[in-house]
């Protein structure tokens, strides 16, 4: 007898038939993990050339980079006199250290890549036109928040790499007029790169940023799911990849002699 | 088809071949419009996907270790200071323009003309061809950006002189 089809089970997943699609549409809708994709996609989507997968690659990433992160914390004291000290001993005393250190630094490389070409692809198939202006602004503020979360990780090892990319990065805030200064003064609390600075990265990094980064995330999934239907249920709002054309799926009535033009 | 001689078609006796179209109609010829399930057929692309980008840092983690230079030392500079790589195209075009052009006003501008993207372009085409002037906008400013990271990160040496990445190699990750 499988699981889901006893007592316990039935009232877990709440949909023990999985005979038709109806059912298993029934099973995914009421399943937690499965919520935050849509029960049903249209075929397009599933090819590698739909999306390159670039979201999914960026997500995976940040799972990665939240688990090895949280290894990392554990051994790691934010303060000029320990820092570089506890890179050390993880590099060298702590089980699989030096490994999950690198695969932290390698994906938050890959990430700020992955989530750059995932905003181009989205660019390129006009996937950000009406009504999906506005999670392309979200898409917008995810690049930022992973560059800045790239940055402020960029302090913690505390060598000359860490400490004089970071010093050239926050001069330039010196050059914003009337706030620029001030705003460098908030960002590395003091004249120069030192210990304020450290822990003001460190909790920017560890907890401010990730926060709002997974924030806007669930907007953006959320945004995602509701959307993903969207050219069978509203042929009108020009999606399609004929979109434009005289008479092609997706086109807005009467749009086909307006498509030629910006 | 003589009524001595009975045909098996899997297992079962033909007794006859009825021209027209099939009972059940003509088979669907699924379209790309046409909507299927997540699971599994979504579902499982995204695991194959997420296993073998997750494979891939792995690896990379075993390959190359992470960089640790020498202990902070604010009295020390090295030559040439470098931002991250993602910084890069800035930190050259800072090299250029006077910072307040390229540490504020192109950053400001690229940052606003990305969120005001959607709202700029109304063309309701999806096709590259019925939208050259957007398509043809973002692949310079695509070029360009790419171009000045790749110059800022390795072609650059000491004083931010122009080097030669196979002579002297200055990038840092």
């Amino acid at each position: 007898m499988k699981l889901r089809e006893t007592n316990v089970g039935r009232s877990i997943f709440r949909s023990p038939d999985r005979k038709t699609e109806r059912d298993r549409a029934a099973g995914h809708w009421s399943s937690f993990l499965l919520h935050i994709y849509p029960v049903k996609v249209r075929r397009e989507e599933l090819h590698f050339r739909y999306s390159w997968y670039l979201g999914v690659a960026s997500t995976v990433l940040l799972a990665s980079l939240v688990v090895s992160g949280v290894y990392l914390m554990f051994f790691y004291v934010p303060s000029p006199t320990t820092a570089y000290g506890d890179m050390q001993t993880i590099q060298t005393e702590v089980a699989f250290g030096q490994f999950i250190r690198n695969v932290h630094r390698w994906s938050a490389h890959l990430m700020v890549i992955t989530v750059a070409a995932h905003m181009a692809r989205v660019f390129y198939r006009g996937a950000y036109k009406p009504p999906r202006e506005f999670n392309w602004v979200i898409g917008v503020f995810l690049l930022i928040l992973t560059l800045l979360l790239s940055f402020t990780g960029y302090l913690l090892p505390w060598d000359q790499l860490a400490y004089w990319a970071v010093t050239v990065g926050t001069s330039m805030a010196d050059f914003v007029p009337f706030i620029g200064g001030s705003a460098r003064e908030v960002l590395v609390g003091g004249d120069q790169v030192g210990a304020a600075t450290l822990i003001r990265f460190y909790v920017l990094h560890v907890a401010l940023l990730p926060l709002i980064m997974v924030a806007f995330l669930l907007v953006h999934l959320w945004r995602w799911r509701k959307d993903a239907m969207l050219d069978q249920e509203r042929p009108g709002m020009g999606l399609g990849p004929h979109a434009g054309e005289e008479g092609g799926v997706g086109a807005p009535p009467g749009s086909g002699k307006q498509g030629g033009g910006e | 088809m003589s009524d001595t001689d009975p045909r098996e078609v899997e297992g079962k006796r033909l007794l006859g071949i009825v021209p027209g179209q099939p009972a059940t109609g003509e088979r669907k010829v699924p379209e790309e419009q046409d909507l299927v399930t997540v699971w599994p057929h979504l579902l499982v692309r995204h695991a194959v996907v997420g296993v073998a980008v997750l494979l891939f840092v792995l690896i990379l983690g075993i390959l190359f270790d992470a960089p640790l230079r020498e202990v902070a030392n604010p009295f020390e500079t090295p030559n040439p200071e470098k931002a991250p790589w993602y910084f890069a195209a800035l930190q050259e075009l800072l090299s250029h323009f006077h910072p307040l052009v390229a540490g504020v006003l192109v950053p400001g501008a690229v940052i606003v003309g990305m969120i005001a993207l959607p709202y700029i372009d109304r063309n309701p085409a999806a096709r590259p061809a019925l939208r050259k002037v957007a398509v043809v906008v973002f692949t310079s400013f695509l070029v360009v950006w790419i171009l000045l990271t790749l110059i800022g990160f390795a072609f650059r040496g000491e004083n931010w002189g122009w080097v030669w990445p196979w002579d002297e190699w200055h990038g840092e990750l």
